[in-house]
């Protein structure tokens, strides 16, 4: 079986972790990506962790992570040598993406209109979208969580509001990108139309999974920011064990029965004082008395798989080095080791989705490795791929 | 006409929190034909309060004017099932006959129990594409096990970096974004699918795992364990290497709220912006310290004061507007009334009005992406509890007659509660 993918010619152009990220799920699914960069490396290349705290182009965790199967082309797509290779490479392709600052994204864009009606179908990266005042500014993943209507929520009442942790609301942006392109993919299959697509960073994210804008613009009320563990809807929230914290989730019914039953006191949930709403603040300081018994001589796993077992929604609260010994990763392989030139063996999160042989991971490109095989696949004789170098076209 | 990629596919949604729901909503909205399979006669535990709580005021019940899943189940037909009830199930079956995909987000396991799992429902229909999405995946030792996004967040390391870097360890902000994650990364699991069906005129079953669908986005939390042996902890708003990259209390905001500024510079030539709109071109000058880019990383906390101080001198909107317009990195931290005003959002005529039988009139956020020639449109509001029984369950061959008899015996619902 082939992977979904396989045959689909891909170009990114921008080398943000956006853009890097958007075309991750084509390639690892089976697409042919090509990522088309400055000599001096795209900006994914630059951020780090990097082995051993020194900096490479070739070996930032970004760059191994969200790179992975493409190939890399140095290419000024901003002169006009340059811009005829990527318009000639985008005439071979079905999808070009891109995200560049707005002058060269409409550069680019209109040299690509321009091919006939079996040019590529593309998608265009911008946090504001591609039109509108805001267009033009300068953004980065900080100021992109705080347009999206989330950040505020991520905070304490009075408190300053956090981002979540490094990328992951761009991340967020780009893979919203890969589910239009895959759907683009498929749709060109079935009715020929060339399509343009416009992916907007802040839309990206205020228009998914809101818990807040849609309420309050339902009832004008607001959601409260809660502080530390909710008194009137417990148990919620993080609860410590012999050896750290559990999450909890079990406020509401069918939950809250389980787990009083679960902590072996499966008359509490049919006890007004911590079922009726008007009693059960009131009670906090008791109910919690008796949970807190419970966990005092349990880890977080034994409480994790005893409550699960009672159906109750709770989950160990692991760092990063425990997380990569989690039962279930362990069990479902969730994460994988690459043979990754320059660096040696390094771990990386497996499939997002689990399809039978849909799924491989490949090295990430050195810079410009693939520069001059994809100049011979579109037709540059030797002299032509010389005097590109040579003008510093290519590299 | 609404966007036309996925014309022509046939999806069930048999999901129930956030992830499912707007997941297989983006499907509906890329022009595919999506009919909600509502859990009945017990609600979906989050989406359809019971009590007036956050519902807007009107007729008809609670349940149908709570507004937070009128976003995640536009563009679907709904059709209210009691998949324990062997009438029901029955129902499921013959609708499985006539689509393309079907999505379920129960714990694992729990379909297979009913008799409605992957191998069941192959055999029905042999070129289904079944996405199964519970939180830590099919198989595995946690098998069955119920989660949230916030029990995924746990296990994956995530949320011992969130909060903030002093504050006590049992408090972190509330968040619901891997559901988010999986609901994008959905549509391009049921892509895959039919790709693959379209390979080999056989359908195929996809094993989602919402943590996994989410662990990728973590890859500098990671490589800081597997590259360098270190366990990142709370780092807020700091990023190691940028400096300034902070969140700033602005002066009164909107009707008096607090306000906050976010402001950052990647480069020198941003952080000059920053110098001027802050009133100190000299900051980004020769020879003064900050100029530089270690010079600045150096100085981290005089220049979050002295930024702090900048913030305080004008509302969010006003320093983001002045930093941005020097050519530095700034945005206010928006929160609701932040989309409703933005001259950008407004321009991008993003916001959608949407007119619903029981809401009435509401604004809701729109699409996650702009398409032409075939922009995505709202074509249907959030489905009343069975909305869409009669029309669905003829076309699948029941009679008026038969349809009203599984309404009386409880295999099909229109309401929750005592009829």
């Amino acid at each position: 079986m082939a992977q979904p993918f396989s045959g689909v010619r891909v170009v990114e152009v921008g080398g943000t972790v956006a853009a890097a990220g958007a075309t991750k799920g084509l390639s690892d699914y089976g697409a042919t990506v090509t990522v088309v960069e400055p000599g001096a490396g795209d900006e994914v290349r630059r951020l780090g962790p990097f082995p051993g705290d020194r900096p490479h182009l070739d070996r930032g965790a970004f760059h191994l992570a969200l790179n992975t199967g493409k190939r890399s082309v140095v290419l000024d797509h901003t002169s006009p040598s340059g811009l005829e290779v990527l318009v000639a490479l985008a005439a071979e392709s079905d999808l070009v993406l891109l995200h560049l600052p707005p002058e060269e994204a409409r550069r680019v864009l209109d040299a690509i209109a321009r091919l006939d009606d079996s040019g590529p179908t593309t998608v265009t990266l911008a946090v504001h979208g591609v039109d509108g005042p805001f267009a033009g500014r300068q953004e980065n993943d900080l100021t992109l969580f705080a347009w999206s209507n989330r950040m505020f929520r991520h905070s304490f009442d009075g408190q300053e509001p956090l981002r979540y942790s490094a990328q992951v609301a761009t991340l967020q942006w780009a893979s919203t990108a890969t589910a239009v392109a895959a759907a683009a993919i498929w749709g060109r299959r079935h009715d020929g139309v060339r399509r343009a697509i416009d992916v907007g960073g802040v839309e990206s994210l205020a228009g998914n999974v809101d818990n807040w804008f849609v309420p309050w613009s339902f009832t004008g009320a607001d959601t409260p920011r809660p502080a530390g563990l909710s008194r009137v809807a417990y148990p919620a929230g993080l609860l410590r064990a012999t050896d750290g914290y559990v999450s909890f989730f079990a406020a509401n019914e069918p939950f809250f029965s389980r787990l009083c039953k679960g902590i072996g006191h499966p008359e509490f949930a049919t006890d007004p004082r911590f079922t009726d709403p008007a009693q059960k603040p009131a009670h906090f300081d008791e109910f919690m008395g008796h949970i807190r018994e419970y966990l005092a001589t349990r880890t977080r796993n034994e409480v994790f798989l005893d409550l699960q077992s009672h159906g109750v929604m709770v989950a160990p609260v692991l760092d990063v080095a425990e997380s990569f010994e989690d039962a279930q990763v362990v069990a479902r392989g969730s994460f994988v080791r690459v043979q990754q030139p320059g660096v040696g063996e390094h771990t990386l999160a497996g499939a997002p989705f689990r399809l039978e042989g849909a799924w491989s991971l490949a090295p990430a490109p050195a810079l410009g490795e693939h520069t001059f095989e994809v100049l011979s696949e579109l037709g540059y004789s030797a002299d032509e791929q010389i005097a590109l170098f040579r003008a510093g076209v290519a590299g | 006409m609404t966007s036309q990629l996925l014309a022509g596919i046939r999806a069930i949604d048999m999901t129930e929190v956030w992830a499912g729901p707007m997941g297989t909503s983006l499907l509906g909205d890329l022009g595919a034909d999506v009919i909600r399979l509502e859990s009945f006669p017990r609600p979906p535990a989050i989406s359809r309060p019971l009590r007036e709580g956050n519902a807007v005021p009107g007729d008809g019940p609670p349940y149908e004017r709570a507004g937070s899943h009128h976003m995640a189940n536009r563009n679907k037909r709904n059709i209210a099932v009691n998949i324990r009830n062997e009438e029901g199930a029955e129902v499921v079956r013959r609708l499985v006959a006539t689509v393309d995909v079907l999505v379920e987000g129960y714990s694992a396991g729990t379909i297979e129990g009913l008799g409605l799992g992957w191998e069941q429902l192959h055999a029905i229909n042999p070129r289904l594409v079944m996405v199964s999405m519970p939180g830590w995946g099919v198989e595995g030792p946690y098998r069955g096990y119920a989660t949230l996004g916030s029990g995924l967040d746990a296990t994956l390391g995530h949320m011992v970096v969130r909060g903030y870097p002093d504050g006590p360890p049992d408090q972190v902000p509330v968040m619901y974004h891997t559901d988010a994650t999986g609901a994008v990364g959905l549509v391009t699991a049921v892509v895959a699918g039919l790709l693959r069906r379209e390979e080999t005129g056989e359908g195929c079953f996809i094993d989602m795992s919402q943590a996994e669908a989410f662990a990728w986005h973590l890859p500098a939390l990671q490589a800081e364990w597997t590259m360098n042996g270190r366990v990142p902890g709370r780092l807020g708003n700091v990023d190691p290497h940028v400096v300034p990259h902070g969140c700033y209390l602005a002066a009164g905001g909107e009707a008096g709220a607090v306000a906050w500024v976010t402001i950052a510079a990647e480069n020198d030539a941003q952080w000059a912006g920053v110098a001027r709109a802050a009133g100190h071109a000299e900051w980004a000058e020769a020879p003064h310290p900050w100029a530089t880019v270690t010079g600045r990383l150096r100085a981290r906390a005089d220049i979050d004061a002295a930024l702090a101080a900048y913030a305080a001198s004008g509302t969010a909107e006003e320093i983001a507007t002045n930093v941005a317009e020097a050519g530095g990195i700034a945005a206010p931290v928006i929160y609701h009334i932040g989309l409703m005003t933005s001259p950008q959002i407004a321009h991008r005529e993003w916001l959608q009005t949407v007119t619903h039988r029981y809401a009435g009139t509401q604004t809701l956020g729109g699409f996650l992406w702009r398409i032409e020639p075939d922009a995505p449109s709202w074509d249907l509001a959030c489905g009343l509890v069975g909305e869409h029984n009669v029309e669905i369950l003829q076309g699948l061959g029941y009679s008026a007659e038969q349809v009203a008899a599984l309404l009386e015996r409880g295999a099909i619902g229109d309401r929750y509660g005592a009829r």
